[in-house]
């Protein structure tokens, strides 16, 4: 198991995509005034890790990832992505949303494409990355079918092919499953997983299921309620496949602490 | 309680997955096309029972038969074909010219914040103006002839596009401009490939509502002034209280329009062809 960690970080090291957010603060403006969304935070994503940020509704986590993904400017504090400020939205840094996003006038071939037509590749070759994209997915059967034609699992699939084509060194994904059954949700782990071994981009992954961040994550950042800060961090190198069953009770001792973070027992009495 | 539903409404009883096993595709089909006939049959039939009773005077509210007549003679004095052809020209043209001004105008406000400040409150303040009230204007500005015609049907169906592909950019979800942008595409093609066709449907809505007030107002600047097309032959209708004629004109604006409409729509779920479930 640590020798398999040190190989990791060891592969990480020669890539880049390293997030630093420096004293970041974000506020939007309400009707009584600026809301913090976001208390002072401060934090690096190494190249390479996967990052599970977890916190209850309305704590700030998509906000912080927002930001990164350059979609909203931080009040205070600067963001960088391998030492250069982050302007705006880039296709360094990729975005999974949890509605897919899907382009519903283009099949998921042409979805993919979008992406791509930003290298001015000749066509037939432009083509045969989206297919190899989707094919990465598991989806070549269905490169021709329009996004209203898919599942649910499905759509997240084409979406996760459209944004690793890209190729981005960030990919964030904003409660990628959240609406996806628990069975889709475990395939989607796996796929997930094994494209982000062969791609090794910097994940951040929002999420409120304390299962999916254990199951998929290097780090686990736990957040506050809001105004959301970074309130715990777990380091994870238990082997994947993880499953509660096989990785050791440590796990599910995490799992404990993270519930108890999250929803604390005297807010629980009060309310029984 | 599903059963009352059924028997009130009867697409509702169509598509029903209780009774849709029971039906062939065909047969599915049949029922759906055949459905306003029945409609159109249904009040034919009440209309010859009162026109053969005699209890109202032909000419306050001719039978069928005398409408029927009515048509053929015309269409044999030709007056039908030239008034349909003038009538259908004018319609054509100030839709064309109305429906192309308000996309244009509708993705410029939508985009420029600039155009949308200058005009937008103003455009908004022309939308109460019913398109008869601006006849007198338009026969001061443009004549008897054309030219007003023109004038007042695309300017009526220009505001009612204009609105539609305003809004239509206005509700272009943020997502899929977060997703363009993240992918990388330029502000060129985001416009062409996403903003355009996240607003086609609402464009289109507004087109085919621009079709409906384009017969509608073509009707109101004929009937005064004019000396052609169908809404002139209606006011001379009037003048020799040929109540038949009349009929005969108000049916076959009606399938116009009824037609007309069909066919933007048929366009429009071609083009928006994602819209559909």
């Amino acid at each position: 198991m640590a020798e398999d960690l040190m190989t990791d970080t060891h592969k990480t090291d020669t890539q880049k995509g390293r997030v630093e957010i420096d004293d970041v603060v974000i506020r939007f403006k309400g009707r009584q005034g600026p809301v913090t969304a976001l208390a002072r935070t401060s934090h690096v994503l190494e190249p390479g890790t996967f990052t599970a940020l977890i916190g209850p509704s309305g704590c700030g986590k998509s906000t912080l990832m927002n930001a990164i993904a350059g979609f909203v400017k931080p009040s205070e504090g600067s963001l960088r992505l391998d030492g250069k400020p982050i302007a705006g939205p880039s296709p360094e840094v990729g975005v999974i949303f949890q509605q897919y996003a899907l382009f519903p006038w283009f099949t998921a071939l042409n979805n993919v494409r979008y992406g791509l037509k930003q290298f001015g590749l000749p066509q037939g070759e432009e083509i045969d990355r989206a297919r190899a994209a989707l094919a990465e997915v598991g989806l070549e059967a269905h490169a021709d079918k329009y996004p209203q034609q898919l599942s649910g699992g499905m759509k997240q699939r084409v979406a996760i092919a459209r944004t690793f084509a890209v190729g981005p060194k960030v990919l964030l994904m904003d409660e990628p499953f959240g609406a996806l059954d628990a069975q889709t949700r475990l395939v989607m782990h796996e796929l997930l997983l094994n494209i982000w071994r062969k791609h090794r981009a910097t994940v951040l992954f929002v999420t409120h299921d304390v299962d999916e961040a254990l199951l998929l994550s290097d780090h686990v950042q736990v957040m506050s309620q809001a105004p959301g800060r970074l309130i715990r961090h777990y380091h994870l190198t238990q082997q994947r496949p993880r499953a509660f069953s096989r990785s050791g009770s440590d796990l599910l001792e995490i799992r404990d602490e993270i519930l108890d973070l999250l929803h604390p027992k005297t807010d629980l009495a009060d309310s029984l | 309680m599903a059963v009352t539903d059924m028997s009130e409404d009867p697409t509702k009883a169509r598509t029903s997955p209780r009774i849709a096993p029971f039906l062939s595709q065909g047969a599915k089909w049949g029922a759906k096309a055949g459905l306003p006939l029945i409609s159109f049959a249904f009040i034919l039939g009440i209309w010859a029972l009162v026109g053969a009773s005699g209890m109202v005077k032909e000419a306050i509210f001719p039978a069928p038969w005398s409408v029927w007549s009515a048509t053929v003679e015309m269409w044999q004095n030709g007056t039908l074909q030239t008034d349909l052809a003038k009538s259908l020209g004018r319609a054509g043209v100030g839709f064309g010219i109305g429906a192309t001004l308000g996309v244009a105008l509708g993705l410029l406000t939508g985009r420029v914040a600039l155009v949308r400040t200058l005009l937008n409150p103003f455009l908004n303040l022309l939308r109460p103006i019913p398109a008869i009230a601006l006849v007198p204007v338009a026969i001061v500005w443009f004549g008897i002839g054309e030219g007003s015609k023109y004038f007042v049907v695309s300017y009526t169906v220009f505001l009612t596009v204009w609105f539609n592909t305003h809004h239509g950019m206005e509700y272009v979800p943020e997502t899929y401009l977060r997703a363009s942008r993240s992918l990388g595409a330029s502000r060129m093609r985001e416009f062409l490939t996403v903003v355009l066709p996240a607003a086609a449907p609402h464009i289109f809505a507004g087109i085919r509502l621009g079709v409906a007030l384009a017969f509608l107002s073509l009707v109101a600047a004929e009937l005064s002034g004019a000396s052609s097309g169908i809404g002139f032959r209606l006011q001379e209708a009037r003048q020799y209280v040929r109540t038949d004629r009349m009929f005969s004109l108000l049916i076959i604006l009606g399938v116009l329009g009824a037609v007309a409409d069909l066919i933007v729509h048929a366009i429009g779920k071609k083009l928006v062809h994602w819209e559909q479930g």
